[in-house]
């Protein structure tokens, strides 16, 4: 990988992260259909860890996590482990994925939902009350459809800013 | 056999990455949320204002498009409602008038001064926490504005919540609702206390200390907590309950503020009184008195009265209602 790719590509992670994490908290902060909104920070890690090398890739899961963990009162590590947890998740599957983009959306729904509920386990089983929210359900698997809704405009996109070529992407000529 | 080896790089780097996680939880659990952490925290708070303040300008039309959208369905109802509401609101108008008015004249007869309004410092919703299990809203008014931990929060419907952490700029405020919140609350109609339970997004639960005393639908419940000022509206009581073996008396309450959906909110400038709730909390039980034996003894005093014994129970019963303060359980 040439130089200007890599730091192409670093930028693109930093950025991307960032403004998923600024949009998650401030989009929604009204708008929110059926009390709920879709996991970007999780869905902005699923697309990254699709092309980026392994390390990297589980790097940036921990990142994006810790990022979550100090914009929030939760446990400092709770999102980091569970954004490492996914990003490890696509880098076993990606492969596979990339065979059979019909496999794209409920993967990225399963990995939401399994996501979002190993953050409320975890936050439970560390004393954060996360289950003792009555509408948990819901929370976790509304943000899983929204994120499945997203799948269609956020995957390629990302394809293309990080400068990798594939059948998904309509931007690329 | 099991070998070192035959772990390839990517899963020890995972392996790696979730040791330093369960590290930081550990560390971070330890210290309550102060420490390294709360540092950490506070520092990239400060440094993540200004992107949400550019990010939350660009997209706040986008956003009230899309609510003014999605409210369109519900116009009509609504606007049924309100006409309800204001015909209501006018009638209670006139009753509170009429109420204030003859409070006034007691109060001149009695000469009790009339309590002074609490100042309070405007702000607006800045953001929300990155998680559907954050129950906390980021506001955009912090320490140079006057505000310190634990004060109260409120909209033009009642209470939002309390300030549990403020840096330079903003500070963040947790819901009522949040699962670990519970708040001391008072029925007006009856003046009957209990304690008020928030469970996320769904309805808070109430209970009730009396268990005999009857709520009704639509009650609206005031804080009696120490935390914060005495008689802010808190919720209104949404299904009617009575004891039914007079245990417990357990009904569901909604906030009366908009909590999902507030945008400006006011800070009371009112911090509680520490001693006084500190003393409480240690006491956790009334004291029970218990009279020295009748017979006269060594400590029978010169005119023959019994002694009596001061003996303080309920140690270390975790956390419970004390007075009229309630804690918050767990992190959050």
């Amino acid at each position: 990988m040439n130089t200007a790719l890599k730091y192409r590509r670093a930028a693109v992670v930093v950025v991307s992260v960032i403004l998923a994490a600024a949009l998650q908290t401030t989009l929604f902060l009204r708008f929110r259909p059926f009390d709920a909104a879709p996991a970007l920070v999780m869905l902005v890690v699923i697309a990254l860890a699709r092309h980026l090398p392994a390390e990297f890739a589980l790097f940036t899961g921990f990142s994006a996590g810790l990022l979550e963990d100090l914009l929030s009162q939760s446990a400092l590590g709770l999102w980091a482990l569970t954004l490492t947890t996914v990003a490890y998740i696509v880098v076993r599957i990606r492969d596979r994925l990339e065979e059979d983009f019909s496999l794209l959306a409920p993967f990225v729904f399963g990995l939401t939902v399994g996501g979002i509920t190993l953050f409320a386990v975890l936050g439970t089983i560390f004393g954060e009350k996360t289950l003792a929210d009555a509408g948990f359900v819901r929370k976790i698997l509304v943000p899983a459809v929204y994120n499945v809704a997203l799948t269609g405009l956020v995957l390629p996109l990302f394809t293309w800013a990080l400068g990798v070529r594939d059948k998904l992407n309509p931007y690329q000529a | 056999m099991w070998r070192p080896t035959s772990v390839d790089r990517p899963t020890g780097v995972f392996i790696g990455l979730i040791v330093v996680s369960l590290v930081l939880i550990t560390v971070d659990l330890r210290a309550s949320g102060a420490g390294i952490g709360g540092t950490l925290r506070e520092g990239v708070q400060d440094v993540f204002t200004p992107v949400q303040r550019v990010v939350s300008a660009g997209t706040r039309p986008v956003a009230e498009f899309l609510e003014d959208l999605s409210d369109i369905f519900s116009l009509r109802g609504e606007n049924r409602r309100l006409r309800d509401e204001v015909i209501e609101l006018d009638r209670r108008l006139v009753e509170a008038e009429n109420l204030q008015t003859r409070v006034a004249e007691l109060e001149a007869i009695l000469g009790v001064e009339a309590p002074a309004e609490l100042d309070s410092i405007v702000a607006q919703v800045l953001a929300v926490g990155v998680s559907e299990f954050d129950h906390s809203r980021v506001i955009d008014r912090g320490r140079s504005a006057g505000i310190t931990v634990d004060m109260p929060v409120i909209d033009e419907g009642g209470l939002v919540g309390r300030v549990i952490s403020v840096t330079d700029d903003v500070s963040r405020v947790r819901l009522i609702t949040d699962p670990s919140v519970r708040v001391a609350v008072r029925i007006e109609r009856t003046g009957e206390t209990g304690v008020l339970t928030g469970r996320g997004s769904a309805p808070m639960v109430l209970e009730m200390f009396n268990t005999d005393a009857a709520v009704v639908e639509g009650d609206t419940l005031i804080s009696a907590d120490g935390r914060f000022p005495a008689g802010i509206p808190v919720a209104r009581v949404l299904e009617p309950a009575r004891s039914e073996v007079g245990f417990s008396l357990r009904t569901t309450a909604e906030p009366t503020a908009q909590v999902t959906r507030i945008d400006f909110v006011r800070v009371l400038v009112f911090t509680r009184d520490e001693a006084g709730i500190q003393d409480l909390e240690d006491l956790e039980r009334p004291p029970i008195i218990i009279p020295a034996d009748e017979a006269p003894a060594e400590g029978e005093s010169e005119e023959g009265l019994p002694t009596e014994t001061t003996v303080p129970t309920g140690e270390g019963e975790g956390e419970g209602v004390t007075g009229t303060s309630v804690g918050e359980g767990g992190g959050g």
